[in-house]
């Protein structure tokens, strides 16, 4: 049985997001020491410096998605099970940063399909970021994921795909506030459908958040140091998922 | 204390909480363990049913798993050492942490 962790990087025009994928290769090279997939498109490949063993699958991304009124790349993450060479495949966003091997033990286990359903606010030392509003179903996040390749799985992929197609349908049918699309959003609905409006199987604990608020000062060997308003904060061996896309530039 | 220092103090107590959560929060998220193809936190309340069930019968148990899965655990002696091994290691760390946290008060 293969394992592997499946990364999707494009740049845009505003943010480099090889250079996220760089720290993040290198993390998951020294904490999980999993084969890694990179899917990307041939300008983002090119930019991108010699990272060793990674096996690499070109792609053409669409262009036309947004985040905060600027050019946002990340609606081809349905193709993820298709694209992944494993048996068992941790998709992972380039802005999670493995500072531990935690995610090993999500591998082991016998689950088909698992996302997280909760996060948890470092700068806040809280669960939150709540984005449901009006939303009618649970919004999950799409930024780890694990999958094996099964039937069910490829019904997730396929329905993701079916949802993306149809996006201000789905948005309108369940009252999301985000009408551009969002993966988070994107596989909340499809599992909702495929698992028949039931709950499907989550990630224990919580995704550990650095909010869009904090800043990103410096990386260390271990982790990593924000400001969030007037305070400085630290993180070390924990794993991280950073919102703020400023980070390319540290 | 002037209001300047009950300013600070109130700093630097929000911080120290915040600091706090965390470290709670990184010795839970190592607290995550695999066993038998199936997830368990090693926290306190799996320790104690896990040995509760050992002691008041014998092997195998069955237990639930963090999605409400049924899982047999063919051997609790193996499960309960490895439970305790990861509760302690993460709460070791965490301890160290606080100790820390505690001397900046």
């Amino acid at each position: 049985m293969t394992q592997g962790v499946l990364l999707f990087c494009f740049d845009t025009p505003e943010v480099k997001y090889h250079r996220v994928l760089e720290r993040c290769v290198e993390l998951i090279k020294k904490n999980l020491k999993l084969e890694i997939t990179v899917i990307t498109n041939i300008e983002t490949f090119k930019r991108m410096k010699p990272m060793g063993m990674i096996n690499y699958k070109l792609i053409t991304n669409e262009t036309n998605n947004k985040l905060l009124g600027k050019p946002w790349y990340q609606t081809e993450r349905y193709m993820a099970y298709d694209l992944s060479p494993y048996d068992t495949t941790l998709l992972l966003d380039i802005d999670y940063f493995c500072y531990t091997d935690n995610l090993l033990e999500l591998l082991k286990t016998d689950q088909d399909f698992l996302i997280h359903d909760k996060a948890y606010d470092i700068v806040l030392g809280k669960e939150g970021l709540r984005f449901e509003r009006d939303s009618m179903i649970p919004i999950l996040w799409a930024t780890v994921i694990v999958f094996k390749k099964t039937n069910y799985c490829k019904s997730i992929f396929d329905m993701v795909k079916y949802v993306k197609q149809y996006w201000p349908y789905f948005c309108e049918l369940y009252k999301l506030g985000f009408k551009n699309f969002r993966n988070d959003y994107a596989f909340s609905i499809a599992i909702n459908h495929v698992n028949g409006y039931r709950m499907p199987t989550f990630l224990p604990g919580r995704l550990p958040t650095l909010t869009r608020s904090a800043e990103v000062l410096s990386f260390t060997d271990n982790g990593l140091i924000y400001r969030y308003q007037n305070k400085i904060g630290q993180l070390e061996n924990q794993d991280v998922h950073v919102l703020n896309k400023e980070l390319v530039n540290v | 204390m002037d209001i300047r220092d009950l300013k600070k103090q109130a700093d630097l107590s929000y911080d120290i909480s915040v600091a706090k959560s965390n470290a709670l929060e990184k010795a839970l998220s190592r607290q995550q363990f695999a066993y038998e193809g199936h997830l368990f936190m090693a926290n306190a309340e799996t320790i104690c049913l896990v040995k509760t069930l050992k002691e008041l019968q014998q092997s195998p148990l069955y237990i639930l798993d963090v999605n409400q899965n049924p899982v047999e655990i063919k051997d609790p002696d193996e499960f309960l050492d490895m439970l305790v091994k990861r509760n302690q290691e993460t709460l070791n760390n965490y301890n160290n942490l606080y100790k820390e946290l505690q001397k900046k008060i």
